[in-house]
């Protein structure tokens, strides 16, 4: 039998092992099924389990409208204690079963919602650096927070449907073969009373969700007068911005107030008519004792079955509700997991060296191997763009398309608009394919990287963007996050990028805990663990965009030398404009329009006038002086 | 080149650094059930695990109740007494949902008596029923009755519970603007951020719903047991005995529930933070070949959440067997005490009747009060870490003297951050009136330090940063903000309008003031363009402003300052080099005739100044004009050339 957290390997293994089979994102309804039907038995059964947990609700009042008519009126003890020993014995079995069907209930919902977190976190490690160029990143973790749970409870509603429906269909059974006029009363009534409160709720879902809407305006304030506290504890600011919240703080409340006051009006009217239903039921109920068609006991039987029904009713809307928001889930969810990496493995893969030259036809660079080449370039963008090629990474030159379109539109329109979203999203993915697919126009060591693996690559090339992030964890973790450094190697990285000062300021060394994404550092800090991370990476090709763009002159100076000289045999390449790095360079290139216009040493280069203005604004003051 | 640093700062890197292989795995074995064993030791072991899980929720508890780092949180006394107070100040409004409540309770409670009443009267009067239709209309009255009571009581609850909980997220956010300003400047938001979104929201929940809905279930559950009393004493009291069998479950259950649910919520967020960093990171985990370390990291948080959903679902189920039997066998009791005492002429089968409708709908509000003092103590938890930040002690006590002069003169300033490591060894600098002043030196060498201290930020250790005569730690904070100003990278452009994000230093300008600051910093024209002017509103989520625009919006806020020195902590080292020409004369007009530090990253800052100081480990160890800098042939010369030749 399954049970949570459940085990998968869909879309990445982590192994050489096979993944697990892809779920099917054809439609949301199929994925739905699938998703279902990965836990066929365990639903099955406990469907069975609600059922019989549902057993004192289903025939408790008929086995007391027996005693009362049998035991009671009656005046038999026997009979009396018979029934009584088998409502004791129904109330046990559903004791019992209450406790089996939430056991298999928790289990079956975080099956679901734990294989959807797992099938999220896989796609994106599967996906890598294309995933958010496809995707805006707050759906993909949306997916992850709030989709992932309707999966679990749809697998729960599901269970008590089933459950609530075996219930109402005895129950029927039950009141119709004692008196059929109150048995339809009964079984109409029920539907009746549930669906006479629909038409109040469009009106109270109005108004929940413009109280909803004014509730999260209001913790965007919130979180925004966090965010700005420096400055408005540093500047001022205090009153106006408390104000403002204060005033959202109101109109949220108002918004409450309505949404709550119409919520008065539904349950006033859900006690209102069953009410009246109790008393219609009662009324003709003794009707039918006065003309003796029904006894005393089956007239509370039916009592107890008056609101009963109301139950298994709530459910099967709860289900419909439940059902529609899973497919909205689906539909969020295939967006991300239908998506395809644009790699294909070539059919026989070359291995690469990384130890010989580097070039880039479009560019027409070429990085010598063993030494330390700067890029300088006018235009950061075209500096990184080349820094991408080198490293086999798709241009950021795409617009995540989000699944979620304008929350007005419905119907045809919201169709059209779906539809143009994921012919956006698929000429994308074709776009991706059709660059991936071809030579890359890149080689190392006179090999194209598209004829190598990509794991390959990776493992060759590192490429340390701009964009490169740090996780939480410790100090250590950072810097060393396969585990595989010795100290002595982690210290040495870590005085090469400077960043000792990150280590002091943690009382705990290396067990010093850094906050997600390195929050808490400054900018400098962050900059520099992250090249700490690089070097230690130690690989035989590694490229670094603007390593030292939030770092004081001072510390750039030590970095470029030291990063010189830790490199020194392997492949480097640098983009920056800084006059630090350019010294310790062996070989410089300048780009223009994303071409190499010229080439040599830092100190011979300084007599072209397109590289002079481009590095050094100092030397052109200085000049101007003199 | 000299590291600048006189200690080795990795000197207990032996000391700190971890065998990775001796790492434990994301949840101990002891929590996995045993393999192979008897049906008897499987048990065994069920609770064991239950007790181990126990303790870790208890563990995670205790630590979300004194947290190692971020803001204090309060007990559970000052939550009491917040609520208390705000109870108190609605005197009337709690009073009226008192009243309400308990006739809506007390109207439901009618009824069953009445039906019982029909059923006594057919089955004693057998054919001719008399008065049954009248009966039948006064039961169709009650219930007409209840629901407007409904209605009522409901609406009163409504308007109690929002009233409540708007005053009680105002007054949280009132004390976060009211935070130190030392404290603001050094810590990290993040803890903040979660207790305004995540806490908010579960106090939000538990003041908005839970309050009501106990009170009402409560005098539900109150006024059935009176109905029952009143209805039959001899049924009653065995049934209520049976409902009472269940206390102690419920007792353990409402003890440790809210632990078990701090725990999973915990496991949640954590979740959820380490997937944030997967997707935001996906590039770097594809770089460095973290891909099976993040997948680990997921599936691990997984593990650890099954184990805390494990330990509710077990305390739940525990909790079910008891109410499960308490809930349903008072009917069966009821059966048969009912039967004897039919048979003794005790009670007539209208009694019987009724009890059987009060024992079956008793069981939905005791229910509620379980479910509602669960969520209540959620949110107190919630609650209790909201008031923590009211708990900071204020930085200062600002004293009664005004500044004579704008002469800014640090002496002696040392610093620490942590007990006895001090990052300032002794600071002496004395700003000319109208100067600039750069500072430059390493990271960590105690600039951005030094830039707090000479803005009234922090206050030294020992000796003074003083305007005027006065200790800047010692002015009001409105005044000091228009004496010293200081500048970080961070711009933030607040939610609000273009004239709210302009006068924070002085909330009371007139509107022309804040004209004259955008054309001092040159927006004034693209703002008077925008659909309404100064009153437009921008920040995330509305009118959105270009880097430049954010950043001309900042420099306009310190022109309203207008104070008389300005300290710029690397202020300009994110301006994106496109934007940086088109803020240079708005910055320029922003310097004009202002006493200026600033903080440099880059060395033309320093050429450009008037003198410059030369920081390293927390000393000033040059101080002086380019030109004799360069001819000191120190650090700064040696820099210098780096960076020109
Ligand atoms: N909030 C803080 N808590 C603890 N240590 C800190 C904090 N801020 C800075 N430090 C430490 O104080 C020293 C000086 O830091 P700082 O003034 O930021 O230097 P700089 O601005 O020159 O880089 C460094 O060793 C740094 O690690
Ligand atoms: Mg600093």
């Amino acid at each position: 039998m399954q049970d949570f957290p459940p085990r998968t390997a869909t879309f990445f293994s982590g192994s050489d092992a096979a993944p697990s089979p892809d779920p099917d994102t054809r439609t949301p309804a199929a994925f739905l099924r699938w998703v279902l039907g990965q836990q066929k038995a365990l639903i099955a059964l406990s469907s069975l389990c609600y059922s019989l947990w549902f057993l004192p609700m289903t025939l408790g009042p008929w086995i007391f409208g027996r005693a009362v008519d049998d035991g009671i009126v009656g005046g038999s003890t026997a009979a009396l204690l018979g029934w009584a020993t088998l409502l004791l014995g129904v109330v046990l079995v559903g004791a019992v079963f209450g406790i089996v069907s939430h056991t298999l209930v928790v289990r079956t919902w975080l099956i679901g919602l734990y294989g959807a977190l797992e099938m999220v976190t896989r796609k994106v490690v599967q996906m890598g650096h294309v995933l958010p160029r496809r995707s805006p990143t707050g759906e993909v973790l949306s997916v992850a927070s709030s989709d992932s749970d309707e999966f679990g409870a749809l697998t729960e509603i599901l269970a008590r449907t089933v459950g609530q429906l075996v219930s109402y269909l005895t129950v029927a059974f039950i009141v119709l073969t004692m008196s059929w006029q109150l048995g339809l009363l009964t079984l109409v009534a029920a539907p009746v009373l549930v669906g006479a409160a629909l038409p109040l709720l469009r009106p109270l879902h109005r108004r929940q969700q413009l109280e909803r809407s004014r509730t999260s305006d209001l913790t965007s304030l919130a979180t925004d007068i966090v965010a700005g506290l420096r400055i408005l504890r540093g500047i001022g600011g205090e009153q106006t911005f408390g104000a403002n919240y204060d005033r959202q703080s109101q109109s949220a409340k108002e918004a409450g107030v309505a949404a709550g006051i119409w919520q008065a009006v539904v349950e006033a009217v859900g006690v209102l008519l069953s009410g009246i239903f109790l008393v219609a039921l009662v009324w003709l109920g003794t009707r039918q004792v006065e003309a003796g068609t029904l006894t005393v006991g089956e007239l509370i039987t039916f009592l107890g079955y008056g609101l009963f029904m109301v139950g298994p009713i709530r459910t099967f809307f709860e289900f419909a509700q439940k059902g529609v928001r899973s497919m909205v889930s689906a539909r969020k969810a295939i967006a991300i997991f239908e998506q395809r990496p644009p790699w294909r493995a070539p059919a026989e893969p070359v291995a690469l060296d990384g130890t010989g030259a580097l070039h880039d036809t479009t560019s027409g660079l070429t990085v010598q191997p063993g030494i330390l080449t700067v890029v300088v370039s006018a235009v950061p963008e075209q500096s990184s763009a080349l820094a991408d090629r080198l490293g086999r990474y798709l241009p950021a030159d795409t617009e995540p398309v989000p699944v979620d379109g304008d929350d007005g539109v419905r119907g045809r329109a919201a169709r059209r608009a779906r539809a143009e979203k994921a012919r956006e999203r698929a000429r994308i993915a074709a776009l991706d394919e059709e660059r991936a697919g071809h030579d890359w126009g890149v080689t190392l060591g006179g090999v194209d990287l598209a004829r190598a693996d990509l794991a390959d690559v990776r493992r060759q090339v590192l490429v340390s963007d701009t964009g490169s992030q740090l996780f939480a964890g410790t100090l250590q973790d950072a810097v060393d996050p396969h585990g595989r450094l010795t100290r002595e190697q982690a210290e040495h990285a870590l005085r090469v990028a400077n960043a000792e000062d990150v280590y002091d300021a943690l009382p705990e060394g290396w067990q010093g805990q850094l906050d997600e994404r390195g929050r808490g550092l400054s900018g400098g800090q962050r900059q520099r663990v992250v090249l700490a991370r690089a070097i230690a990476a130690d690989p035989p090709v590694l490229v670094l965009v603007e390593p030292t763009s939030a770092v004081d002159a001072h510390t750039e100076a030590r970095i470029a030398e030291r990063v010189a000289g830790t490199r020194r045999g392997r492949t480097t390449v640098v983009t920056t404009v800084s006059p630090l790095w350019l010294h310790h360079a062996d070989h410089v290139v300048l780009l223009h329009d994303g071409t190499v216009v010229a080439e040599g040493r830092h100190a011979d280069l300084l007599a072209v006038d397109d590289y002079r203005r481009v590095v050094a604004r100092a030397l052109d003051e200085e000049e101007a002086t003199r | 080149m000299s590291t600048g640093l006189s200690h080795d700062p990795l000197a207990t890197s032996a000391a700190t650094w971890r065998d990775r292989t001796e790492d434990p795995p994301a949840i101990p074995d002891e929590l996995r059930p045993p393999q192979g064993v008897g049906v008897r030791e499987r048990h065994r072991a069920l609770w064991q695990r239950h007790a181990l899980r126990r303790q870790r929720a208890e563990d995670v508890y205790a630590a979300s109740r004194n947290p190692a780092r971020g803001w204090p949180v309060s007990g559970n006394r000052a939550v009491l007494a917040f609520f208390g107070d705000l109870v108190r100040s609605r005197k009337k409004s709690f009073a009226l949902l008192v009243a309400l409540n308990a006739l809506a309770a007390g109207s439901a409670l009618v009824v069953p008596r009445l039906l019982g009443e029909l059923v006594n009267r057919v089955q004693t009067q057998g054919a001719a029923v008399e008065g049954l239709d009248t009966l039948a209309l006064v039961v169709v009255g009650v219930v007409l009755l209840q629901a407007l009571f409904t209605f009522g009581a409901q609406r009163t609850s409504t308007h109690f519970g929002q009233d409540l909980l708007a005053s009680a997220r105002e007054y949280i956010v009132g004390t976060i603007l009211r935070l130190p300003v030392g404290r603001v400047e050094g810590a990290s938001t993040g803890d903040l951020v979660t207790r305004v979104t995540r806490d908010v929201g579960t106090m939000a929940r538990s003041v908005q719903w839970g309050v009501p809905r106990l009170l009402i279930s409560l005098l539900t559950v109150l006024l059935s047991v009176v109905a029952m009393l009143l209805n039959s004493v001899v049924l009653a009291v065995p049934a209520l005995l049976v409902f009472s069998l269940c206390t102690p479950a419920v007792r353990t259950y409402l003890t440790r529930a809210p632990k078990a649910y701090i725990t999973e919520g915990a496991t949640y967020s954590r979740i959820n933070t380490t997937l944030t960093e997967t997707v935001e990171g996906a590039r770097t985990v594809e770089a460095l070949g973290l891909s099976a370390a993040r997948v680990r990291a997921g599936s691990d948080d997984i593990e650890v959440s099954a184990q805390a959903e494990r330990y509710g679902m077990t305390l739940r189920n525990v909790l079910f067997a008891a109410l499960n039997g308490a809930f349903q066998v008072p009917q069966v009791v009821t059966l048969l005490v009912g039967a004897y005492a039919y048979g003794r002429g005790w009670v007539d089968l209208g009694q019987i009747t009724a009890a059987m409708l009060y024992v079956v709908a008793l069981s939905e509000p005791l229910d509620a009060v379980i479910g509602e003092v669960d969520r209540l103590q959620v949110g107190a938890a919630s609650t209790s870490r909201l008031l923590g930040i009211a708990e900071v002690q204020p930085d200062r006590e600002p004293g009664d003297r005004l500044p004579d002069g704008v002469e800014l003169v640090g002496e002696d300033l040392r610093f620490a951050y942590r007990e006895g490591h001090d990052v300032l060894h002794g600071v002496d600098l004395r700003l000319r009136t109208g100067e600039r002043l750069a500072v430059v030196g390493p990271s960590g060498s105690g600039k951005s330090t030094l830039g707090r201290l000479l803005s009234g930020i922090n206050r030294p250790r020992t000796g003074s940063a003083r305007v005027g005569g006065v200790d800047l730690v010692d002015l009001p904070l409105e005044v000091l903000r228009t004496e010293v100003a200081l500048v970080t990278q961070e711009h933030h452009v607040f939610i609000g309008t273009v004239r709210d994000n302009i006068v924070l230093a002085r909330e009371d300008s007139s509107d022309d003031a804040v004209r004259e600051a955008l054309r001092a910093v040159g927006s004034l024209a693209w703002v008077e363009r925008l659909p309404d002017g100064l009153d437009t509103m921008i920040g995330s989520g509305r009118f959105a402003l270009t880097p430049a625009q954010a950043q001309q919006v900042a420099l306009a806020r310190l022109i309203i300052a207008d104070p008389h020195t300005l300290v710029l902590d690397e202020a300009t080292s994110l301006i994106d080099p496109r934007t940086a020409r088109t803020l240079e004369g708005s910055m320029n007009n922003l310097l004009e005739g202002r006493t200026v530090v600033a903080i440099a990253h880059r060395l033309h800052t320093a050429h450009d100044a008037d003198r410059i100081a030369v920081v390293m480990d927390g000393l000033v160890v040059e101080l002086g004009s380019h030109d004799e800098l360069i001819d000191l042939d120190g650090e700064y010369a040696a820099l210098w050339r780096a960076w020109t030749s």
